[in-house]
Order: structure tokens, then sequence, then C-alpha cells
């Protein structure tokens, strides 16, 4: 309960800091002309990339599945790599590819000596282009979901529908994907609040979202309050979110019986299926992540940025991420145990932490800014930090509670009764029952909770103490004084630091495939 | 639940461990600053490498300590109202007067009586009371294609709202402050009303939604998809002084002025500023920082990398600055922008200017 307050106290300071304030008449004008129109956009550009990331992620996380075919094992692993991207990052690489100045539009002009009015090419700064940007980041949450729950399909009913005659696409449509849905939406839920939170890609895509909206309210009106109360809005859109996907859990939810999790033998595709397969899924990963970062490299080496200076930001980078990704790995682990039995405490426990999680992170910042003026302390040293972890904890742990959930409730109920039949409780039933079962899933939240970190920029830029720079400040800052070429390094180690944890969780993944 | 309680305690003490032993060492505590005299505290929302120079050049001089937390100005703003009595910042420097006025008008700065300074800075880059002094000046005006337009076309402002210009315009969304500011003087010197209408005829005019940066307006006028944009200064002379010969081919491509608002009103000029906090003890060491931005030194290495122009007409300009043409200054007080910075917002937005 404490822990539930504590996670939650920030987005609540700062929406009673909101509410509170009273109408100014700034809120007036955004009430009547722009809330419709920014909560238009939101839920529109949100839409959009659920279906691009439900495009990308299933069918992709159900071939690479159950059949086997040219570089699969590759894909597999590979597929979950976007993850380091920040969304920020990728909007600047696929600005700078597509923009009207970029390389593949000055060639087009070359090649056919058409001026820029004279030719369609897709609008980068539009809602569905922030909707591709964010999808392309985010979409390994939905394949991550996707993949363990195909593989984790009870052989026996797979085979079964294999034994009735079922064809391959009758298999994913009717068995399938019934099966594997309340999985796959919990992933989407959680990739969409990430994408509702985002303001950097959005900004710089010039795209009219509340996540814009908000920070609009604050910096050009002057008047946080406001902005923290337009974050209510957003925080509702999170909540339906949830709501929905919790009826369809609820609905659709299956228990599955058999603890053999082992994937139905693969079926080999025939080489031309099997090679257009391959190139899917390469096409996936050159638009997602190859392209993107090669854009980078090359801009760094064509500018010959300056590498000096980067080690001292690396190393507040990983010490803040380590500590953020600790303390929410715990609250998140809390947040799941304690609620375990507990099926009203389990949905406020993730309602709470749907809220930080959807919040962007500057109303978390200014949450914290607001608490911080009733203690009457100046920012700086290790009450800093301290704000700063607590953050991260208000904003992520629903991106730990999630995974570790997931796992939980794939666990049949009968091995609970077992556990206290054989005179397992409490502290001993968390640590020779439970832990050893949630531990794939409690690995992949950490993994996941130090990437996001590692990538977190606005709360981080509000929070940090003198000396802390991440990579995430340096390369926000030399994009706003529109120095991409600068910004970039920081962005290539961002993407480059969070690819170890990426790895290793993909390798994790993987293996428990195979035990 | 005893696991429960065992895990709170230890997350608590996890964090406190960690944090109180990975207290950089560059990162002096409070303890060792608040006792010393000269030790200064600096907020900026700028992040030139060329200032570090500068500062570490003021430590040698002064044998002051410098620290420094770099942020968006508006991030700034809001961790000193939390910060309170508390606040270490001693000293704040802020890009655009309407930056600035924020900080006063939450009462966050303290008047600097100094004979020096208000001789050296003009009256109206300055607040009349010494609450803000600016540093170097920055000028929003126009790049386009020459071989569309002749500067004669692009005199005014509100040439820009003419139908001739159709389809036309590039420029970046309204929340940036470079454009409210500018608005800002449109409202102080015809009225919101007026003001209005020049954004609306200027959205109608654009040949693209607002987005991107200043720079990149200036490379889709040198890719033609539109022939004028609105933007500061110093991108349109970084892209000329750049290494890299795509950049300087786009600098030739276009040409810059600086429209006036009227006959003979002058032109849109802007400032970095610099302003002493409610909290800084140390007034003198304050004053003499300040001081040392308006030495030819400061102003060189302010102006430097950032290609502004220096405040003080006796410093040489930094390479590539002399192709800005010669300009008349709008003779207004600086502060109005940010008085008028919520109603610019409003306007845009009512405009639909993005």
């Amino acid at each position: 309960m404490l822990l539930i307050v504590l996670v939650g106290l920030p987005v609540f300071a700062a929406l009673f800091a909101g509410v509170s304030a009273g109408d100014g008449a700034t809120w007036d004008h955004l009430l009547e002309n722009r809330l419709i129109p920014y909560t238009g956009t939101t839920v529109s550009v949100l839409i959009l990339s659920a279906i691009i990331m439900l495009g990308l992620a299933v069918p992709a996380a159900w071939l690479i599945s159950l059949y086997d075919f040219p570089g699969r094992k590759i894909f597999d692993w590979a597929l979950i790599l976007p993850l380091a991207m920040p969304g920020y990052v990728m909007a600047y690489a696929w600005a700078d590819l597509m923009g009207v100045a970029g390389p593949l539009q000055s060639n087009f002009r070359e090649l056919t000596g058409l001026s820029a009015r004279d030719y369609w090419f897709p609008n980068l700064f539009s809602a569905p282009g922030l909707a591709f940007v964010l999808a392309s980041t985010l979409f390994p949450y939905v394949y991550i979901t996707a993949r363990a729950a195909f593989s984790m399909q009870s052989l026996t009913t797979l085979e079964a529908a294999r034994s009735l005659g079922a064809r391959p696409l009758d298999l994913f449509w009717r068995v399938g994907l019934p099966v594997a849905l309340p999985t796959i939406l919990g992933g989407l839920c959680l990739a969409l609040m990430e994408a509702a939170a985002d303001y950097g890609a959005a900004d710089f895509l010039g795209v009219q979202t509340l996540g814009v909206g908000i920070i609009r309210a604050w910096t050009s009106f002057g008047e946080p309050n406001t902005a923290a109360r337009l974050a209510l809005m957003l925080i509702l859109i999170a909540g339906t979110f949830l709501i929905v996907a919790r009826l369809f859990q609820g609905r659709r939810g299956t228990q599955q019986t058999s603890l053999r999790w082992l994937t139905p033998r693969r079926t080999s595709l025939s080489p031309i299926v099997g090679w257009s397969v391959a190139m899917m899924c390469t096409s996936i990963l050159l638009i997602c992540f190859f392209a993107p970062v090669l854009r980078l490299i090359w801009l760094a080496f064509e500018n010959q940025a300056q590498a000096a200076e980067l080690a001292p930001l690396l190393r507040s980078t990983l010490i803040l991420g380590l500590m953020g990704a600790g303390a929410a790995f715990l609250a998140a682990l809390v947040f799941s145990l304690v609620s375990k039995k507990n099926e009203t405490l389990r949905f406020g426990a993730r309602l709470i932490a749907a809220a930080g999680y959807a919040a962007p992170g500057a109303v978390l910042g200014l949450g914290a800014l607001f608490t911080l003026r009733e203690t009457g302390q100046a920012l700086s040293g290790t009450i800093a930090i301290g704000f700063l972890v607590w953050i991260y904890v208000s904003r992520f742990t629903s991106a730990g509670v999630e995974p570790i959930q997931a796992t939980l409730a794939r666990l049949p109920k009968n091995i609970d009764h077992a556990a206290h039949s054989l005179g397992a409780t409490g502290f001993r039933q968390f640590w020779r029952v439970d832990l050893p079962l949630i531990a794939p899933g409690a690995l992949a939240a950490g993994l996941i909770l130090f990437v996001e970190i590692l990538k977190e920029l606005p709360a981080t830029l509000m929070l940090r103490p003198f000396g802390w720079d991440t990579l995430a400040v340096r390369a926000h800052a030399y994009a706003t004084d529109e120095r991409l070429a600068q910004a970039t390094l920081p962005s290539l180690l961002i993407v480059l630091a969070g690819l170890a944890p990426v790895l290793l969780l993909s390798w994790r993944l993987s293996r428990t495939e195979r035990t | 639940m005893t696991f429960k309680t065992r895990l709170i305690s230890g997350l608590s003490l996890l964090i406190g461990a960690v944090a109180a032993c990975s207290n950089p060492a560059e990162a002096p505590t409070e303890s060792e600053t608040a006792g010393t005299q000269s030790a200064l505290t600096i907020y900026s929302s700028r992040h030139y490498d060329s200032d570090k120079e500068l500062f570490a050049m003021f430590e040698e001089q002064s044998g002051a300590q410098l620290d420094v937390r770099e942020s968006g100005a508006s991030q700034l703003l809001e961790t000193m109202k939390a910060e309170g009595d508390q606040s270490p910042a001693d000293i704040i420097i802020a890009a655009d007067a309407g930056s600035l006025w924020r900080f006063q008008d939450a009462g966050l700065t303290q008047p600097l009586t100094s004979e020096a300074l208000t001789n050296a800075v003009p009256a109206n880059y300055r607040e009349a009371d010494g609450n803000w002094f600016g540093v170097a000046r920055r000028l929003r005006g126009i790049a386009y294609d020459p071989s569309r337009w002749s500067a004669e076309d692009l005199t005014q402002w509100n040439t820009l709202a003419m139908d001739d210009k159709a389809g036309e315009i590039c420029v970046r969304s309204s929340s940036n402050i470079y454009n409210l500011s500018l608005l800002g003087e449109i409202i102080h010197r015809y009225g919101s009303e007026e003001a209005q209408a020049w954004a609306t005829a200027v959205v109608s005019n654009m040949a693209r939604n607002p987005q991107g940066g200043d720079t990149d307006q200036i490379r889709a006028i040198a890719a033609g998809e539109c022939s004028i944009a609105i933007v500061n200064h110093y991108y349109w002379i970084r892209l000329g002084a750049s290494e890299k010969e795509a950049d300087t081919q786009v600098a030739a491509a276009t040409a810059f002025l600086l429209p006036e608002f009227s006959e003979g009103s002058g032109s849109h000029v802007n400032i970095t500023g610099a302003a002493v906090t409610q909290t800084a003890d140390n007034l003198e060491l304050a004053e003499e920082f300040i001081s040392f931005l308006l030495t030819e030194t400061g102003q060189s290495y302010l102006t430097r990398e950032t290609k502004e122009l220096p405040l003080l007409d006796t410093t040489p300009l930094p390479v590539g600055v002399e192709r800005v043409p010669a300009f008349t200054a709008s003779d207004a007080q600086l502060g109005m922008y940010g008085e008028n910075q919520a109603e610019a917002q409003r306007l845009f937005d009512l405009a639909g200017w993005n």
C-alpha cells in the first residue's frame, strides 16, 4: 500500500496542483480551441501505431514460433533490437533521411530533374509519420509478448488442431491468435502507453499531440499547473486502454492447464515462401533499426563528430540506469506478488503504475518539483538523485509489472494449491516457488526497465544533480540547437548501451524456449 | 507479509546507499561550496562548448569556482521555484528576453545596481531596474530565394501576409520562443487583432505545415519546397560557415534580410541575457561575472560558436557574421516579449499555426 502511494505520488502531486490551481484564461482557451484537436490527433496516432505494431509484430512472431525458414534464428533475436532506439532519435534519423533536403529526395530530384513541388513524397512530418516512428521503436514490446504467447501455447492444443486438419491460416486465426490475444494485448497496452507519453518525436515532427500540448501549456503559456491538468486527459486515455485490455483478457483469457510449453515441431516452409518470409523480416529490421542507425553513423563520420567527453556521460547514464532499474524492478516485483491473490488490489496497482507510465516524464518531473517545494530543499546531490530515482520508479514500474504479471497469469492456479498443501506459504512460497517460476518474466522486466531508463529524457533533464548529464541530455541539447551532426554520437551511444541488455533479453527469451 | 516490508526497507537502503557513494568527485557537496565566498552557481539554458571554455577562463581569472546546470529555460524556472530560498543558483543565463522576463516575473531575480553595466548595455537591452542584462544579440529575419524575390519584395513583415506569397513560406512551429517573441512585438505595435490577422495570413501562405527547426526551413528553400523562411540569423550564418559543402551550397543559394515592421520602425532584435538571482549572496562576484561576459574576451567567446552578434559594437564580429546586412534596431523594450508571450501563443493557436 505504501509503495502504491509512493509510485502514484508524483502523478497525483502534479494532477492535484493542476486541478487546485483554478481556471485561468489559458485553460478556457485550451478547452475551447485546442483540447479536441489535441485529443483527436493523439487518439488517431495511437490507433494507427497500434495497427502498424500488430502488423509488424504478430505475423513475424507467429512465423518464427511455428515455422522454419532461412535466418529464422537471427530474426528471432534481432527483431528486439529496435527497442534500444529512443523514439526521438528515430525521429531525427528518419526526418534526416526522408526530409525534403535529405538524401532520398535530393537524389530523386537529381535523377529526375524535378523540383520539390513537382512530385508527391510520403510526409514524415504528419500524424501517420509520427505513428510510424513510434511504432517502429515500440513494436518489439508486442513482438516479445506475442512470441512468448505463441511459443508457450500448449503443445496439445495446437497438435489437436493440426490433427483435426486445420490449415496453416486457420491455425493462426482460429487457434493461435485467440489463445494468445490476451497476452498480446498486454504488450500492446504497454507500447501504446509509452507512445502516448511521447513528447520528443511528436515535437520534432510538428504533430500536435496531447504530449506536445502539455509542454506548450507549460513553456509558452507559462502555466505548469495547466500542463498538469491537461495530462489528466492522457492518463484517462491510458486508463481506457487498460480497462479495454482487461475486459478482453477477462472474457477471452484461457488458462492453460498443461505445463508442457514445448513449441510444436516447426514446419519447414517451401523455399519460395521461406525466402519471402525472410525478406519480410529483413525489411522490418532494415526500416526499424539498421537504416536509421547506419544513417546516424554516416552523419557522425561525415561531420567528424568528436567523441571527447562522452565517457562521463556514459558513466552517469549507466549508474542512473542501474539505480533506477533496480528500484523500479523491486517496486514491480512487490506490486506483482503482494497483489497476486487480491484481484482488486492488483488492478488498482496496475492502474496507478499505468498512470505514471502514460504521463509524460515532464509532468512527473513537475510533480516531483511540486513535492520538492514542500520540503524546502535544493535540487542537488543526494536529494536530486533520490528524486530522480523516485520518478524513474513512478514512471516505469508499469513496464516491469506487466511482464511479471503476464508470467504470473500464465501459471496454473493449482501450483499455489500444491505449494500450500506442501506447507510453503508467505516468504517461503515466494522464495522457493514463485521466484523460480517468474524468473524469466522478471529478468525480462529488469532488462526492459534498464533500457527504458537509459532512453529517458525529460525527467532526467529536470532533476539531475550537477555533473550528472546523461547521453540523452547531451543529445537533446545538441538537437535543440539544431546541431544534429553533433547529436549523433551521444545518440548512437544510447543505442549501443541499450543493445547489451536487449541482446541479453533476446538470448534469455530464446533460451527459455528450449528448456 | 514479512517479505514485503523487507523488500521495501531493502529498496530504500539501496537507493540511499548507491546515491551516497556515487556522488561524483567533480560535483562538490553543498557544504563545500556554501562556506567559501568564491563560488558561483550558474543556471544556463545554453549548451555550447565555447561557454565551457569561457567559464574556465573566468574561474582562472577570478579564482572562483563555477558550478553550471544546463537545462531548458522553463525547466530551470520550475526548479528555482521549487527550490525557493534554498536554491543554489546565483546567475541565470537564458536566450530570449521573453525567458528572462519569466524569471523576473516569478520574483526569482534581483536588481543589480551597477553603473558600469548600465553604461555598457543600451537601455532597451536591459531591464530598467537591472533585473537582467543582455550579453549578446540575435536577429529574427527572412531567408529567401534570391532568384524568386528581390529584397524590395520583403522589406516589411506584413509583406509575408500578401497574396503573392501564397504557398511560398516555410516556418517552424509556433511554440518556439523566437516566433512567440516576434509576434509579441507585433502585438506590442499593432494590438492583438492585427497580430492575429497577420498570423492567419501567413498560415494561409505556408508551403507546408510548420515542422523542424530554423535550419530545416533554409534547407527547404534550397531544395525548392518554398522560397521564404522565417529564421534567426545565426542558423543561416552557420550553414555558410560549415565545413560541409552541402551546407555552404544551401547558404549560397539563399539570401537573408531583416525586415522592419513599418517604414523606419527598425528590425526585431532579441538577446541572450544574464540575471542575478534573488538567492545570490555574493553580489560582487555576480557582478564581476556579468561584467566579464561584456569584456572583449567574454563577447567573442559568447558569440564565436553561436554566431550571435556581440552586444558591444566594439567587439569584432565572429567569422561569417559580417554577411548579416546592415540594419537599424527596433527601439522596443524587450521585456514586453515576455509579457505578450501567452497572448502570442493564443493568437497562433487561433490562427491555426501549429
